[in-house]
C-alpha cells in the first residue's frame, strides 16, 4: 500500500502546486486587471480615498470637487452648480461615469501616467495624493444664462455654444436636467435609490439633449441648402434670383410645398437673400429639386452632419446628426427644407454658424482647455483644429450676409425676437427654424435656432434646440441672445 | 531493534527512536515529541493573539476588546487539548495539533474581522448575516470541536476498534448523506441557496450531517476495502497499457459514484459530491494499488460533471461563470467575482487585517473566507494557509505510511486526501482555476459541523500516528539481533 500511499501523497502536491500557481496569477499576474474591471467596487471606494481633482469653468468657477465626508472617512463629490453643469460634469459612481468625469477620469483621479512623476514627488515630500484640476473651456457666464433661460423655457431643450474661432465650447446645457449630487453619495443604499429613479423618469432628465439627442433641424438647414447652391454654382451669391412660387407641387406627388402660413414669397422670383430672410420653403424646395442629393450630402457632411466619430473630450460622444442621400427629388425638396429625416443635436446647430462666421473654416469643437496637476504645472492643454472647410471664404461671406439679414433687416424671421431686443448693441447674425412634427404635423413644432455674434468679428455661435417650442423666432432666438449677451458682457464686450 | 520499519524496510526518520540501531541491548527510549507539540501551540496562540490584536489596530486602532477573553479561551482550549494528547496519545505526530489549532484560530480571527465590518464606527458596512455574537459562537464550535478531538481519542483507543463497526458506520454515514434529501425544503435548505444539506433545528441551530458523514463513509470505506481488496485487485482485461477490473468487480464503485449523484442532484451539493467521489476513488486504489481506478473513476467524474451541467441548471450555472465570470457580475457570478476582486485588491502583500473591504463578498464568512484572507493578507499569506493545509495533509499521508495495519493506512490515507481535496475544490473555486462549488474551508469556515468533524479527523490521524509511533511491544524472545519487520 505505500507506493500507492506515495502516489496519492504526489497527488495532493501537485493539488497544491496548482493551487500556488493559480493563486499567484490571480494575486499578482491578474490583479491589475481585475482592479480595472468595470464595477469593481473595491478599485473605485480606493479612489475615494484621496482628493479627486476639481473641475472648474474657463474663469475658475469649481463646478465639481472632492470633500472628506467624515462620516464614511471617503471624499465625496459635491457639484455646486447642481443641474446647470450636469450634462457637461456628468458624475462619477461605481458603475457608471459620465461627461467629464468619465473623459478625464485618469487625470482627475491622478493615475495618468503624465501624473506619476508628480504623485512621486508627493509621495516622497509625505504630501497626500491629490487628482489634478481640469479646467473647462465652458464661460460661467454663457452657462448660466444658457440653463436659466431653458429651465424658463420649461421644454425639452438643449442649447450649444461655441467659440467659432476656436472651437471651444462655452456653454452647454440641457432641460430636463439632472442634479449629480445625488449620484455622488457615499451611501450605497441612497444612491441606488437616486439612480432608479433619475432612470424612471419620463422626463429622462439624464439625456444630455445638447449633444445625445437630435431633432429635426427646419428652416435652419436652408444655410446648408444655400452653401450647396453656391458650391455647384446654382447661385452666384446672395443676390442671385431664385424661384419662389406661393406654391410647389413635389414631383410625383399631390403635395404641395408652401410657406409659412400659405402666403407668398414676393413675386414669385426673389433674390436669395430675400428668400433667406423671410425663410420661404418654396425657393429652397425649388432649390432641393434642382440640386444632386449626392451634393446636398457633400456640403452637409462638411458641417459634420452624419459624422458618428465626433467627441467633445475622450468618451464624450456626440449623436449623429443625420442628413441621408435623397434620390427622390419630392423627399429631397423636403430635405431641403430641413425636414424629412433630417436631425441635427443643439450642437451641430452651433457648428453651422461657427463655419459660416470663421469664414468657413469649421474647428473641431472641444470642452477641456487645459489639466493642471496639484503642483500647478500643466500637464496637458488643448489643441485647436480644423475640423474641415465647410465653404469658401467667399460663399462664407454671402451667408454672413445673409444671416445678418434674417436678424438685423425688418423683414427677417429673428427681428423682432434678436434684432431689436438685444442690449448694448450688439450685433447678430442667425437663422430660424420650426420644424413640423408629428403625423400630418399635429404635434407641436419644434423651435430651433443658430446664430453668432458680433457679426463684425464673431466670437461665440449657439446653436438651440426647444423641443415643441412652436416658432423657432420666438421661443429659440430669445434664449441665444441671452447667452450671446452674457457672455459678451463677460468679456468686456458687451 | 526499536527500528519501527514500514512493510517496504525503510526506516521512518529520526523523529521515531531512530538512532538506536547501534545500540541494540540498550532500552528504546521513544519520544513522543510532546515538548515540540508544546511550543509549536505556545507559537500558535501568539500568532493568533497578534493577528487579532492587528484586527482591531487595522479596523480602529485600537486594541480590541475581546483580546484577553478570548485569547485566554482559546489558550485554554489548545492547553487542554494538548494535555489530552499527553494522556492518550503521547506518541502522535507533534504537528497535527499545531497545524489544526492554528488554522482555526486563524479562522476565529478572521471570522471576528467580518463581524466588525460596519460594526462600532468601523469600515464598510455590516454583514446582515452575522451578528455581533458569531465570534463568541466560533470559539464555543471550537471547544466543541476540540472536546470531539478529546472524545475520539479517549474512547477510540486503537484504530482497529474501528474497524468492527465497518457497517454500522457505513450505514450512518449513508443515513447522514441521505438524511437532507428526504427532508423537506423548509428544514434542510440552506437559506439563500439551492442547497439542501442542511437539518435545521429553529431557535437552536443547524447541523450539516455531510461533514459527519465524510467521515463515517472515510471509515466504512477502509474496513470494507481492507475485506475486499484481493478480489478487486483481480485483473480482468489489459487494455491501452492499463489493467481493467472484472466488470463483476466494479460495483461498490458505481455504488459510490451513485452516492455522490444522489447529493449533486437531490442536494444541489456539487462540491460535497465530489468530494465523496474522489475519497472513495483514492481509497480504491490505495487499497488495490491498481491505478485504473484512478483513470476510471476520474472519466467517471467528468461524465457526470458533464451530463449533469447538461441536465441541471444551478451545475451548469457553475460552468458558465467559470468560464465567463464577468458576463453575469449582476446575478450569478456576483460572489465569485467579489471574491476575486477581493484577492486582486489584496495583491502580492494584502491589505492588511481589518483594512480590505472582504464585507462585499456575500457570505464572505463561509465557502469565501480564504478570499477575506487573500484580500487582507495577500498573496504571502494566503500561499501560507497553503503551506499549513499541505503541511497537515503530510503529516497525515506520513501516519499513513507509517501505520502498520492496511486498515489505519487506509484510513489516514483517505483522511488527509480528502482535507487535500476539499482545500483543492474550494480554493481552487474561489480562485477560478476550477468552477465554484460551496463547500467549507476545513478549520477557517465560519460554523459547527465543519469544525467539528474536521477535529474528529485530526483526532482520528493522530490516534493512527500515535499507533504507528508507539514503540513495539518487546518481543518475548529479545535476542537482541533480530528486527522485527511487520507486514503491512
Amino acid at each position: 500500500m505505500n507506493r500507492a500511499l506515495r502516489r496519492v501523497s504526489l497527488i495532493c502536491l501537485v493539488l497544491f502546486v496548482a493551487l500556488l500557481v493559480n493563486v499567484n496569477f490571480v494575486q499578482g499576474f491578474d490583479a491589475s486587471s481585475l482592479a480595472n474591471e468595470p464595477g469593481n467596487g473595491r478599485t473605485f471606494s480606493a479612489t475615494l480615498q484621496f482628493q479627486r481633482g476639481s473641475i472648474v469653468t474657463s474663469d475658475q468657477k469649481v463646478v465639481a470637487f472632492s470633500k472628506m465626508n467624515k462620516n464614511f472617512g471617503e471624499y465625496q463629490r459635491h457639484y455646486p452648480f447642481g443641474k446647470m453643469y450636469a450634462p457637461v460634469t456628468g458624475y462619477n459612481t461605481l458603475y457608471s461615469q459620465t461627461g467629464i468625469e468619465a473623459a478625464q477620469n485618469k487625470q482627475l483621479a491622478g493615475t495618468d501616467p503624465a501624473l506619476e512623476v508628480h504623485n512621486l514627488i508627493d509621495l516622497i515630500s509625505g504630501k497626500p495624493k491629490k487628482g489634478a484640476t481640469v479646467q473647462l473651456t465652458i464661460n460661467s457666464a454663457a452657462q448660466q444664462a444658457a440653463y436659466t433661460a431653458l429651465k424658463a423655457a420649461g421644454r425639452e431643450s438643449g442649447v450649444v455654444a461655441i467659440n467659432p474661432q476656436t472651437g471651444a465650447i462655452l456653454a452647454l446645457a440641457s432641460y430636463p436636467s439632472f442634479d449629480p449630487n445625488q449620484l455622488a453619495t457615499l451611501d450605497g443604499k441612497k444612491l441606488i435609490r437616486n439612480d432608479k429613479r433619475l432612470l424612471a423618469d419620463p422626463a429622462h432628465p439624464l439625456i444630455n439633449n445638447a449633444i445625445s439627442t437630435t431633432f429635426p433641424p427646419g428652416s435652419t438647414f436652408k444655410i446648408v441648402t444655400s452653401s450647396t447652391a453656391f458650391a455647384t454654382g446654382k447661385a452666384a451669391d446672395q443676390n442671385t434670383q431664385v424661384p419662389a412660387p406661393t406654391k410647389l407641387t413635389l414631383p410625383g406627388t399631390t403635395t404641395q410645398l408652401i410657406n409659412d402660413n400659405g402666403s407668398a414669397c414676393g413675386n414669385g422670383r426673389v433674390q436669395l437673400i430675400y428668400a433667406f430672410t423671410v425663410s420661404c420653403n418654396t425657393a429652397f424646395g425649388d432649390l432641393g429639386l434642382h440640386l444632386s442629393g449626392s451634393a446636398l450630402r457633400t456640403q452637409a457632411n462638411k458641417y459634420g452632419f452624419n459624422d458618428p466619430n465626433l467627441t467633445l473630450a475622450p468618451g464624450v460622444q456626440v449623436a449623429q446628426s443625420n442628413f441621408p442621400l435623397y434620390t427622390d427629388p419630392a423627399q429631397r425638396a423636403g430635405g431641403a427644407i430641413g425636414q424629412q429625416s433630417d436631425t441635427v443635436t443643439p450642437l451641430q446647430e452651433a457648428m453651422l454658424s461657427a463655419a459660416v462666421a470663421n469664414n468657413g473654416v469649421l474647428m473641431k469643437p472641444y470642452l477641456v482647455q487645459k489639466v493642471t496637476a496639484p503642483d500647478l504645472s500643466t500637464v496637458q492643454t488643448a489643441t485647436q483644429s480644423p475640423l474641415g472647410t465647410a465653404v469658401t471664404p467667399t460663399q462664407a461671406s454671402h451667408l454672413q450676409a445673409m444671416m445678418t439679414n434674417v436678424v438685423q433687416s425688418p423683414l427677417g424671421t429673428a427681428h423682432l425676437t434678436a434684432g431689436t431686443q438685444v442690449t448694448g448693441g450688439i450685433q447678430i447674425a442667425g437663422k430660424t427654424g420650426t420644424a413640423q412634427n408629428g403625423i400630418n404635423n399635429s404635434g407641436l413644432d419644434d423651435a430651433v435656432f443658430t446664430g453668432y455674434a458680433p457679426t463684425a468679428n464673431p466670437t461665440i455661435a449657439v446653436g438651440v434646440v426647444v423641443k415643441g417650442g412652436g416658432f423657432g423666432a420666438d421661443a429659440a432666438a430669445p434664449i441665444a441672445v441671452k447667452i450671446i449677451e452674457a457672455y459678451l458682457a463677460s468679456q468686456g464686450k458687451g | 531493534m526499536s527500528t519501527i520499519a514500514t512493510p517496504s524496510g525503510q526506516p521512518l526518520g529520526t523523529d521515531a527512536g531512530a538512532g538506536q540501531g547501534s545500540q541494540p541491548d540498550a532500552a528504546p527510549v521513544p519520544r513522543g515529541r510532546r515538548r515540540t507539540e508544546l511550543l509549536m501551540l505556545v507559537f500558535v496562540v501568539g500568532v493568533v493573539l497578534l493577528a487579532y490584536a492587528n484586527v482591531g489596530l487595522g479596523l480602529n486602532g485600537k486594541i480590541p476588546a475581546g483580546l484577553f477573553e478570548y485569547g485566554l479561551a482559546f489558550a485554554v482550549l489548545v492547553g487542554a487539548a494538548h494535555m489530552a494528547v499527553r494522556w492518550l496519545a503521547p506518541y502522535a505526530d507533534p504537528l497535527l495539533l499545531p497545524l489544526a489549532a492554528l488554522l482555526n484560530g486563524l479562522g476565529i480571527v478572521m471570522i471576528y474581522r467580518l463581524q466588525e465590518a460596519g460594526r462600532g464606527g468601523n469600515g464598510g458596512f455590516v454583514i446582515t448575516t452575522m451578528s455581533t455574537s458569531t465570534t463568541a459562537l466560533q470559539v464555543f464550535y471550537t471547544a466543541i470541536g476540540m472536546a470531539a478531538f478529546v472524545a475520539v481519542l479517549a474512547f477510540i483507543r486503537q484504530p482497529r476498534t474501528l474497524q468492527r463497526y465497518t457497517y454500522t458506520l457505513g450505514a450512518i454515514g449513508l443515513v447522514l448523506v441521505a438524511l437532507p434529501a428526504v427532508l423537506p425544503a423548509s428544514i434542510s435548505q440552506v437559506p439563500g441557496t439551492a442547497a439542501k444539506i442542511q437539518i435545521a433545528l429553529p431557535g437552536i441551530g443547524s447541523v450539516q450531517p455531510e461533514e459527519f458523514a465524510k467521515l463515517a463513509l472515510a471509515v466504512f470505506f477502509a474496513g470494507y476495502l481492507v475485506a475486499k481488496r484481493d478480489v478487486l485487485a483481480l485483473a480482468g482485461r489489459h487494455v491501452l497499457g492499463i489493467d481493467l477490473p472484472r466488470a463483476r468487480d466494479l460495483g461498490p464503485v458505481l455504488i459510490a459514484w451513485g452516492v455522490s449523484l444522489v447529493v449533486l442532484v437531490f442536494e444541489g451539493d456539487v462540491g460535497t459530491s465530489a468530494l465523496f467521489f474522489g475519497l472513495f476513488v483514492v481509497m480504491m486504489y490505495v487499497a488495490t494499488q491498481r491505478s485504473s481506478w484512478l483513470i476510471i473513476g476520474f472519466l467517471l467524474f467528468i461524465s457526470g460533471s458533464l451530463i449533469a451541467s447538461q441536465l441541471f441548471a444551478h451545475v451548469r450555472e457553475r460552468f458558465v461563470i467559470w468560464l465567463h465570470p464577468f458576463n453575469y457580475v449582476h446575478t450569478f457570478s456576483f460572489q465569485l467575482v467579489q471574491g476575486l476582486y477581493g484577492l486582486g485588491f489584496g495583491g502580492v502583500l494584502g491589505r492588511g487585517l481589518g483594512q480590505g473591504q472582504p464585507y462585499n463578498t456575500p457570505l464572505v464568512q463561509n465557502d469565501l473566507i480564504i478570499t477575506a484572507f487573500g484580500e487582507e493578507l495577500g498573496l504571502t499569506g494566503l500561499m501560507a494557509l497553503l503551506l499549513i493545509y499541505g503541511l497537515l495533509v503530510q503529516r497525515g499521508l506520513r501516519a499513513a505510511i507509517a501505520a502498520r495495519d492496511p486498515f489505519s493506512k487506509l484510513l489516514a490515507g483517505g483522511l488527509s486526501f480528502v482535507v487535500a481535496l476539499q482545500v483543492f475544490v474550494i480554493v481552487g473555486g474561489v480562485t477560478r482555476l476550477i468552477p465554484l462549488t460551496g463547500i467549507t474551508t476545513p478549520f477557517l469556515s465560519q460554523g459547527g459541523s465543519s469544525l467539528i468533524a474536521s477535529w474528529m479527523g485530526i483526532a482520528l490521524l493522530m490516534r493512527i500516528s500515535d499507533t504507528a509511533r508507539r514503540p513495539a511491544p518487546q518481543p518475548i524472545q529479545d535476542e537482541g539481533m533480530t528486527q522485527v519487520v511487520r507486514a503491512g
